[in-house]
């Protein structure tokens, strides 16, 4: 009986020790993808697909001294173009004639904090190695993250073996469903771009500009603005991880945005004091995976943001009240 | 009018009647100004169909089954996000001209009227019964890559909010900006 227990125990270890290296062997992939997004560059053609909808996008990539340079440009209908720079995010949309240029959050570069972040989801996100296989010509290993419950959604990420590169991205309901997906479909890594291949399209000419700048950047760090808005309820493991708020040029409107994380999924508050007539989300809306929910407080717009399902973005949107100039 | 007559005015329709069976039809208008009625119904119905309506003969049914929709109470039950069917009070003239249309053999899948499944994720503000539970909101993820509004001002904001979203996005990150880009304009 004694060698039966010992044997049990010896077994349960072993398979504890096995799960436990499957897991960290994960985990160090998802790290290794998050730096090879920074520091790449490469240029290729991915599809995104949601519900019926499928749309080819150029994604072209430099990374240097200088910083990245990102370009994206869709291959379907009307050729609208999302450029990042450090410090610039512009948007394109050459069938409305309109340009939107927003400043990033002062003291960020890209927005791939994944390593940071990743400390903190892993308790709430089960990741494991899944099985093999092939995007866009290239050996992929693939990455299964489970949530824990149902206010996030999982993922299934393919990256490139060699370079590290995330090439296919599955957003997955909790039946399982893919609501998502981006999935490279051919791409070259480590090619010479040069600044030619980063340039819009269109001059700009005729096109009506909308910029919006940073009034204020918080310092997480010291959290020196207080909000006005106390949030009453957040999945767990979410906490607040930037907090800014931004001058809309073309209204001179002031919008506070808070996010919070829990280190993969996130979802963002903004805050909009109603300066004229406008109108405004009341209850929930969605584009593909993302989901908003929106309402109306004191004299303020409520929206929350997320690539998280509906409830989630309804159960915080709801829990958000104000609360003057007290301290939260 | 019988049912024989009937089918031979439908079948007078569809061009499909010759020789003593297209006499007989058309002794049978000559004859019978009910007849005649029921023919003009059937080549309306028909034209309908092909497409061959001009404007001035267009019936919009569209208002009166919206606001039969309206006074219509919609019951909530959050525990289903898919909305399997609806049964739909449809005005008495819906249903004398569909009744019309379904006599008329050749154009019978018209008679079919929707038992229609929502789509699983499309957002439904599902309004509950007046005076028994306070008016909620349901949202059920829909699938497009356009928000579902109907105002292009909310769109707009929600688009400004979500580019600002993106710079947080989760294990995406790389593809996070597609979705600004593959948004679909024209609302």
């Amino acid at each position: 009986m004694r060698i039966f227990v010992q044997l049990v125990l010896v077994l349960s270890l072993t398979l504890l020790a096995t799960a436990s290296f499957a897991e960290s062997e994960a985990m160090k992939v998802l790290e290794r993808m998050g730096v090879a997004a920074k520091q790449l560059s490469y240029e290729g053609v991915f599809a995104y697909q949601t519900g019926k909808n499928l749309q080819s996008i150029r994604i072209i990539h430099r990374a240097d001294e200088q910083g990245e340079v990102e370009r994206l440009v869709s291959l379907n209908g009307s050729a609208r173009e999302v450029i990042r720079t450090n410090d610039l995010v512009t948007c394109i949309f050459p069938e409305g004639k309109r340009v939107h240029v927003n400043r990033r959050p002062l003291g960020r570069g890209f927005p791939s904090d994944l390593l940071r972040r990743l400390d903190s989801a892993t308790p709430y996100y089960e990741v494991v190695m899944g099985q093999d296989g092939r995007v866009a010509d290239r050996q992929a290993a693939e990455l299964i993250i489970k949530p824990i419950d149902s206010y996030r959604y999982g993922f299934r990420l393919w990256v490139d073996k060699k370079s590290d590169l995330l090439l296919k991205s599955e957003l997955l309901a909790e039946n399982g469903n893919v609501l998502e997906t981006f999935a490279f479909s051919m791409i070259e890594l480590n090619k010479t771009i040069p600044d030619s291949l980063l340039q819009p399209q269109i001059s700009g000419k005729e096109m009506t500009w909308n910029r919006t700048e940073p009034e204020t950047g918080i310092n997480m760090a010291t959290k020196q603005n207080v909000s006005k808005w106390q949030i009453a309820w957040l999945p767990e493991g979410f906490s607040l991880v930037a907090q800014q708020n931004r001058l809309k040029a073309n209204n001179g409107a002031s919008v506070e945005q808070r996010v919070y994380s829990d280190g993969l999924s996130s979802v963002s508050i903004f805050i909009e004091k109603i300066r004229a007539r406008h109108s405004h989300l009341h209850g929930g809306s969605t584009m593909g995976a993302v989901n908003a929910f929106g309402t109306i407080l004191s004299a303020h717009f409520v929206t929350v943001v997320g690539e998280v399902p509906a409830k989630t973005v309804e159960k915080v949107g709801a829990s958000i009240s104000y609360k003057g100039d007290s301290e939260q | 009018m019988t049912a024989n007559h009937t089918e031979l005015l439908s079948a007078l329709v569809d061009g499909e009647l010759q020789g003593q069976e297209l006499d007989k039809a058309l002794q049978l208008l000559n004859n019978n100004e009910l007849t005649r009625e029921q023919l003009q119904r059937y080549q309306f119905a028909s034209d309908v169909l092909h497409g061959n309506t001009h404007d001035n003969q267009r019936i919009d049914l569209s208002a009166s089954v919206a606001q039969a929709l309206d006074k219509e109470p919609v019951y909530s039950d959050k525990t289903k996000e898919n909305v399997k069917a609806s049964v739909i009070v449809l005005p008495k003239q819906f249903w004398q001209q569909a009744a019309g249309l379904a006599m008329a053999a050749s154009i019978g899948a018209l008679a079919v009227v929707g038992v229609v499944s929502q789509p699983q994720n499309q957002l439904v503000p599902i309004r509950t019964v007046a005076n028994e539970v306070p008016v909620e909101t349901t949202t059920v993820a829909t699938t497009g890559n356009r928000w579902t509004v109907g105002e292009a001002e909310v769109a707009d904001r929600l688009n400004t909010y979500l580019v600002d979203h993106n710079e947080y996005a989760g294990a995406s990150d790389v593809f996070s900006y597609a979705r600004v880009v593959s948004y679909e304009a024209g609302q």
